[in-house]
């Protein structure tokens, strides 16, 4: 082997390959508008790990957000990126995926963008299983607009609308998914990231519909009012109440915490995707014109 | 020793070493040489977290009469160490001035002696020679046994290795030994087991008859290392943490969850790196960090190429 040969190996090993997040922001935008110690940005950091493992090019990628504090990432990522209406990106990303198919969708929403305003056109988008990822960040309040109680807010957890303590039950959003008919469904916290960068690469490369529920924090409106700790010692104790529901691809069950959250793959569902089933009645449609 | 073939007091024999490495197994066969023989034996095991590393040991007494199944401090005729920190917690159990010291010299080197995560750090493993342990007893004896049993071609013979000492120690014939080992080894390693018996007594023999003390330390021509490094071309000791206080919001995530505590909020409560020699490049702070305000290079070259805002 020649010298240069090797200093050539030398330099993909060590600096093309590693991932570095900040090829793929738009720097001018920061400082980002996220409060600090906010989970949002290590998921993002997460999603930006998964894409570039999986080696997809920017161009095609297609980043559809809602609104929200998770809508708001999509703004932040450099590469197609789509800032949609309330509760609307799972239908904008419908029609997006429908007309371009060589893209790669990812919808990033969060808790009430999807399971509230959203909530109808997630159980659809379940039903027709287009290969679409949704990333929907949980932080089981309405953070942007003053801390609102959402679909996902833990009973007894106050907000500013629930003054005395949540009264209603919180919505399983990985339940509803798999109940829907989503292809993948999976769930992980934060503070796992690289578990979470694998259950995102699994979740993008799957030809379906999947769902990825990250259970994220928001400190400053939900924390701080029912007295869940700053930001290290919140992620920390979301990470206690959830368990890995498989260890080494083996599911397991675990009987002495009988209400902690499982985390990992939940379900897959082996469906025709809808694009392709789709394109295919049109084609049929026209031969037989 | 021959002189006490009259047993007045119980002759004692410790036999101490690490989960799994088959304590328990030398001790019965030594027990057994002994029932069979017309002796009284007892004995006794305490398993620490065998499973996990932890020591394990096991007092053999035999005589015409055995009252206590334990082993007073100080008065251990033969101590029989399998791995040398235990060797060493155990030392001073021996008679003063008389007792027999055999032991392995391997490393077996447990999770809480590696006090330093920093790569190629050294581990707080015992410091002590064998060299060092050897002059300061009468009869003692320090051998890579593990990795003599390995040239044989089965690591596990090292335990047989070190009984053919032990047999040069007691007073049994050898061919009592070599009955009860060849029953209680597996039956395919019977022949690889009584190699290593002999090379054991062999050893013990020639050492023995002379009286260097160099020549009571047997190293093996290549040692293993006691904790197996990475490898060293693809992982550097290189790391170099960019924080970027523009960015930082005080979020004291990175502070609290890096293991080893080496960052801290400064008095504009801006992250900033306090301790960069503790720092393993582990990049969890990297990870965990919501406002991306760290970057972590394990590379010059990565350091070099790294988008910088
Ligand atoms: S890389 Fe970060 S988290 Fe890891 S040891 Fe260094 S400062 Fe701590
Ligand atoms: S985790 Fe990031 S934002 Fe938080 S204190 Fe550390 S550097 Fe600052």
């Amino acid at each position: 082997m020649t010298k240069t040969a090797i200093k050539k190996n030398a330099g993909k090993a060590s600096s093309k390959n590693a991932f570095d997040v900040m090829s793929y922001l738009r720097h001018d935008l920061f400082p980002h508008f996220l409060c600090p110690g906010c989970g949002h940005g290590i998921a993002l950091r997460a999603l930006m790990w998964a894409i570039h493992e999986l080696e997809i090019d920017k161009d095609r990628i297609a980043i559809v957000s809602g609104i929200g504090c998770s809508g708001r990432l999509g703004a932040y990522i450099d590469a197609n990126t789509f800032h949609t209406t309330h509760g609307r990106p799972l239908a904008f990303a419908a029609g997006l995926k429908l007309a371009r198919p060589d893209l790669e969708v990812i919808v990033i929403t969060g808790d009430g963008d999807c399971l509230a305003i959203g909530g109808n056109h997630l159980i659809h988008a379940c039903r027709r299983n287009l290969d679409i990822t949704c990333m929907m960040l949980n932080n089981e309040v309405y953070g942007m607009t003053g801390g609102q109680v959402s679909p996902t807010t833990s009973e007894d957890r106050y907000t500013t609308t629930t003054p005395l303590g949540n009264t209603e039950a919180a919505f399983d959003a990985c339940r509803l998914a798999e109940a829907a008919g989503a292809g993948f469904v999976g769930r992980e916290v934060t503070v796992q990231t690289p578990t979470l960068k694998n259950l995102l690469k699994d979740a993008i490369a799957y030809n379906g519909f999947s769902f990825i529920e990250v259970i994220s924090d928001c400190t400053e409106i939900y924390g701080r009012k029912n007295d869940l700790g700053n930001s290290p010692e919140m992620i920390l104790s979301q990470k206690s109440q959830m368990r890995p529901n498989s260890y080494g691809g083996v599911i397991v069950d675990e009987p002495f915490r009988p209400n902690a959250l499982p985390t990992g793959v939940l379900s897959t569902n082996a469906r025709p995707e809808y694009g392709e089933t789709y394109r295919n009645a049109m084609a049929s449609a026209k031969r037989k014109k | 020793m021959d002189t006490k073939t009259k047993y007045k007091e119980p002759v004692n024999v410790l036999v101490v070493g690490v989960g799994g490495q088959g304590v328990i197994m030398v001790s019965k066969v030594l027990a057994t040489i002994c029932q069979e023989r017309g002796y009284q034996v007892k004995q006794s095991e305490v398993h620490g977290m065998a499973k996990r590393g932890g020591g394990v040991f096991s007092h053999v007494r035999y005589g015409e009469q055995v009252f206590s199944p334990t082993i007073p401090k100080g008065s251990t005729d033969v101590l029989l160490a399998l791995e040398w920190a235990e060797a060493l917690r155990w030392v001073n159990h021996l008679k003063p001035g008389e007792g027999t010291f055999i032991s392995d010299t391997q490393h077996i080197v447990p999770p809480f002696a590696c006090r330093n995560r920093k790569r190629g750090a050294e581990a707080g493993y015992s410091r002590e020679t064998p060299d060092q342990i050897l002059s300061r007893i009468k009869d003692g004896f320090a051998l890579d046994a593990t990795g003599m049993a390995r040239e044989l071609g089965n690591e596990r013979a090292a335990n047989t290795i070190l009984l053919g000492i032990l047999s040069t120690a007691l007073e049994f014939p050898e061919d009592t030994w070599r009955d009860v080992i060849s029953r209680f080894v597996p039956p395919k390693t019977v022949d690889i087991n009584l190699q290593a018996f002999d090379q054991g007594r062999e050893w013990a023999r020639t050492v023995h008859e002379n009286s260097d003390l160099a020549a009571r330390h047997r190293r093996s021509e290549k040692l293993a290392p006691a904790v197996p490094g990475p490898d060293r071309d693809e992982m550097s000791d290189f790391v170099q943490l960019d924080i970027n206080p523009d960015w930082c919001k005080s979020c004291d995530i990175c502070v609290k969850m890096c293991p080893e505590r080496c960052l801290k909020l400064d008095d504009r409560l801006k992250a900033v790196l306090t301790e960069p020699d503790r720092c393993t490049g582990c990049r969890i702070c990297e990870w965990l960090c919501p406002d991306f305000a760290i970057t972590v290079h394990r590379t010059p070259e990565a350091a070099q190429a790294a988008v910088r805002v």
